[in-house]
């Protein structure tokens, strides 16, 4: 099965692997992992979520270092001692979580640590200059909205991530690593990152592409390499590409049963559960009206900032409208503790900052969301109880760890994302709102989420899912609505005739 | 191997214990080789040792929200003075007391809420604090006293002056608060919205809320660190509990608790470097170091805990 590639020579090996093995305590995330990447080429990674894909660019960025193996970049020994050290000799890592600083500017932050190269004759640094170099280098990768005095903490996660992109390509990188950025991304972002792996593919240098969206890879990549459990298991050449081959490889068997739900039967109760009633806010929602009935499966969907992402936190109270009110089952809600009083849960988008406790354990983030569940007298915690609620959590959604006392901040991806889950669900939640929900999961955890949110439907309950993603929306959804500039502009029922062409038209 | 991460992850945990008993050991058999009287030099320790102890105990709430409070030892002279006051003016101990635990308390409340009405980090307000609070205690002791002093008789806490009535004060505010803080609602909200404020609020957690818990009991334990001191030394002057505030600062993070606060933070952190501080302190004097070399030492020996403490975490932040 394992593909050979051709040694053209415009495809030299710029990155070279071998033998490399990554321990975590005990946990094998690297095994002997060969691999190389060659110029001219968008080679794409891809494996369940802990298979050891961000770990093998995360060393060959510089960001950690291998136990045993040997790398060689340019045909020379590569041992970088910090992604900095990586960037400065060509090789750039774009990451998955928020790698910005919120407390200072797009431009100090594109210029971190380099600042000195805007002094000017008084030894002061010339903030001018280097705002306009920053805006300067925004508008070559095609973004021209952020300017370079703007707070980075005022700006949303999809902009606070093209930051990161713009300041990797200022250094004009030999070799780009872009680690499921696309998920953070709209379509508008995403194009903005194909644009720089083709441009790079182009000028015969080299892009490793890693992202659990299946078709997007098949896309954009040239090449595809497949790792499950912390080593190789075959790589494709583009004319090799079969979507249930490359499922199989990843998770070691076939994907059996549904993806997606298969029937076509919208249907819900006519109670209303939670509505928003003429709310305001800005430019995010401008006289919006929203009725989520019980068990029902809402989509939400849209371009990023539509408004869509204020709009759930809106429902859950985090986010204060400035006119109108959000209600449940006929009462108000007005903020957080209200919510959760009315059974509802939220699922952030930003998993890292808004969901999770990353220095708490498993336990303590799964039994956050249901103190008032298992506290004895709704205030006593003892061990035994939060323990045996905590475990039920993770048996339920087989989150995959050592020990529920392991750091949140050990777990991969899709796992961080059940924990997340297990805290909502455990609690009873009867109403969940979820944003971008299956962002940085691999696909096995994706079809488990979907068959839990279509069960939690069959049990009466309520979701609202906001996502970036068609197929998922068109997949899950009884009814979808579409926001433009803080309106609804679209409104479709499921049907098997619902397609994608359909929605764009509402969203553009 | 599990096993053994395990292990090594409750090495680490120990390791400010572990300190503390080292320090203890040593300050034993220095003790007896230099022919030093142990069971007086263990009740100096222990009557330097408690008035932080207590303090710091209380403090622990507060920087379990990834906040820190630098008035907590002018609170204390505040409420000693004004507890001493007290008593000169009824006669009673026991209402002494009370002031001493209203006071301290009514202080710390109203750090939180201006912090709250202001929306400021409550460390902003207690600097602000910390100059009210100083010049309070020169007014009170002008005001009230002779002028230099505000002293209670001796003889009226002579009963209370022993080492058990001390003890006694440290253990049952100590297991109010870790009971507090490990078995109930408040703590484990106190350590999440430490540890991810954001994901606090939008977990139902009300910071303002956990704040003014953290502060009333913080007030508590300044209340009882104030009402201590007048037992202690009765003849309550400018300096009385001037060093604490610095003390608490130190006592907790030599004890183990992380400087950001959050999940891994510790009860039992204030307790052991309180008395760790003293026993160090005691050392260097047994073994004749001049203040200079000790301070020196202490600090090499603050970084050493600081580092072996925060070790482990920093090796499990890398990502997968």
């Amino acid at each position: 099965m394992k593909r050979e590639r051709q040694d053209k020579m415009e495809n030299k090996v710029i990155v070279e692997v071998t033998d490399m093995t990554k321990m975590f305590g005990s946990t094998v995330a690297l095994s002997e992992v060969s691999m190389v990447v060659r110029t001219g080429e968008i080679l794409g990674l891809i494996g369940e979520n802990g298979s050891g894909k961000s770990t093998v660019t995360s060393i060959i960025a510089g960001m950690q270092k291998a136990n045993a193996g040997k790398m060689t970049y340019k045909g020379k020994d590569w041992e970088p001692v910090s992604m900095i050290d990586a960037l400065e000799h060509g090789v750039g890592m774009i990451v998955q979580e928020s790698g910005t600083v919120a407390g200072i500017t797009v431009a100090e932050n594109i210029f971190l640590g380099e600042m000195s190269g805007f002094k000017n004759k008084a030894g002061l640094i010339d903030r001018k200059a280097m705002n306009r170099k920053t805006e300067e280098i925004l508008t070559n990768i095609g973004i021209d909205h952020i300017k370079g005095d703007m707070i980075c903490g005022s700006l949303d996660f999809q902009d606070r991530k093209l930051i990161e992109i713009a300041k990797v390509m200022s250094k004009n990188p030999e070799v780009l690593v872009v680690d499921e950025t696309t998920t953070a991304l709209s379509q508008k972002g995403r194009e903005i990152i194909y644009e720089i792996a083709k441009k790079m593919k182009n000028e015969n240098r080299a892009v490793i592409f890693i992202s659990h969206d299946l078709d997007e890879i098949m896309n954009v990549c040239d090449a595809l390499t497949v790792l499950r459990d912390g080593k190789i298991i075959v790589t494709f050449s583009k004319d090799e590409f079969d979507e249930d081959l490359i499922k199989t490889s990843m998770i070691g068997r076939e994907l059996k049963g549904d993806y997606y739900r298969s029937d076509y039967d919208g249907s819900y109760s006519d109670e209303t559960v939670l509505e928003i009633v003429d709310g305001n806010l800005g430019n995010q929602l401008i006289h919006f009206n929203l009725s989520v009935h019980k068990g029902e499966i809402l989509g939400v969907g849209g371009l990023s900032h539509c408004g869509m992402h204020t709009l759930g936190k809106v429902l859950f109270g985090a986010t204060k409208l400035e006119q109108g009110k959000v209600l449940c089952e006929g009462r108000e809600i007005k903020n957080e503790a209200d919510a959760m009083k009315r059974k509802i849960g939220y699922v952030s988008k930003d998993r890292d900052v808004e969901s999770l406790y990353l220095n708490a354990s498993i336990k303590d983030n799964i039994s956050v969301g249901g103190l008032d569940a298992f506290a004895v007298k709704n205030f006593l915690i003892f061990s035994g109880r939060e323990k045996r609620y905590a475990q039920k959590q993770i048996e339920d959604l087989s989150i995959k760890c050592g020990s529920m006392e392991h750091y949140v901040s050990t777990l991969s991806g899709g796992n961080k994302q059940k924990v997340v889950f297990g805290k909502w669900i455990g609690r009873g939640s009867e109403i969940l709102i979820l944003d971008c929900p299956t962002r940085g999961v691999d696909i096995g955890v994706k079809q488990a989420m979907y068959q839990l949110m279509y069960k939690m439907k069959k049990e009466g309950k309520s979701i609202v899912i906001i996502s970036e993603e068609m197929t998922e929306l068109i997949g899950m959804v009884d009814r979808l609505v579409i926001m433009k500039n803080g309106m609804i502009t679209g409104e479709f029922q499921r049907s098997s005739k619902l397609n994608e062409t359909d929605i764009i038209q509402s969203m553009i | 191997m599990m096993r053994k991460q395990n292990f090594k992850q409750q090495v680490i945990n120990l390791t400010p214990f572990m300190g503390l008993l080292l320090l203890f050991a040593v300050f034993m058999v220095l003790g007896t080789i230099k022919d030093i009287n142990v069971a007086y030099g263990m009740k100096t320790i222990v009557n330097q040792s408690i008035v932080v102890a207590i303090i710091a105990t209380g403090a622990v709430f507060i920087y379990t929200l990834g906040s820190f409070d630098i008035s907590l030892g002018a609170s204390a002279a505040v409420s000693a003075l004004t507890g001493g006051m007290a008593y000169n003016a009824t006669g009673n101990l026991f209402v002494a007391f009370l002031v001493c635990i209203g006071l301290a308390v009514m202080i710390s409340l109203f750090n939180s809420i201006l912090a709250s009405v202001f929306n400021l980090p409550v460390f902003v307000t207690t600097i602000a604090m910390l100059s009210v609070l100083n010049a309070l205690v020169l007014v009170l002791i002008r005001l009230n006293g002779t002028g230099d002093e505000i002293a209670v008789p001796s003889a009226a806490v002579k009963p209370l002056d022993t080492i058990g009535f001390k003890l006694v004060v440290l253990i049952v505010y100590w297991c109010l608060c870790a009971f507090v803080f490990c078995f109930t609602k408040i703590g484990r909200k106190q350590k999440l919205l430490g540890g991810n404020p954001i994901c606090a609020k939008l977990t139902g957690i009300s910071d303002k809320k956990m704040a003014i818990i953290a502060f009333a009991m913080a007030g508590i334990g300044v209340g009882l660190g104030a009402f201590v001191s007048i037992v202690y030394a009765p003849t309550l002057t400018r300096n009385t509990a001037s060093s604490v505030g610095m003390d608490v600062i130190i006592a907790i993070v030599f004890g183990g608790m992380p400087v950001s606060g959050g999940a891994r933070s510790k009860i039992q952190s204030a307790v052991i470097g309180a008395f760790s501080m003293t026993f160090l302190s005691q050392i260097m004097t047994i073994l004749n170091l001049n203040s200079g070399i000790g301070q020196m030492v202490k600090a090499a020996i603050f970084l050493l805990v600081v580092f072996v403490a925060t070790f482990n975490q920093r090796n499990k932040m890398l990502p997968r």
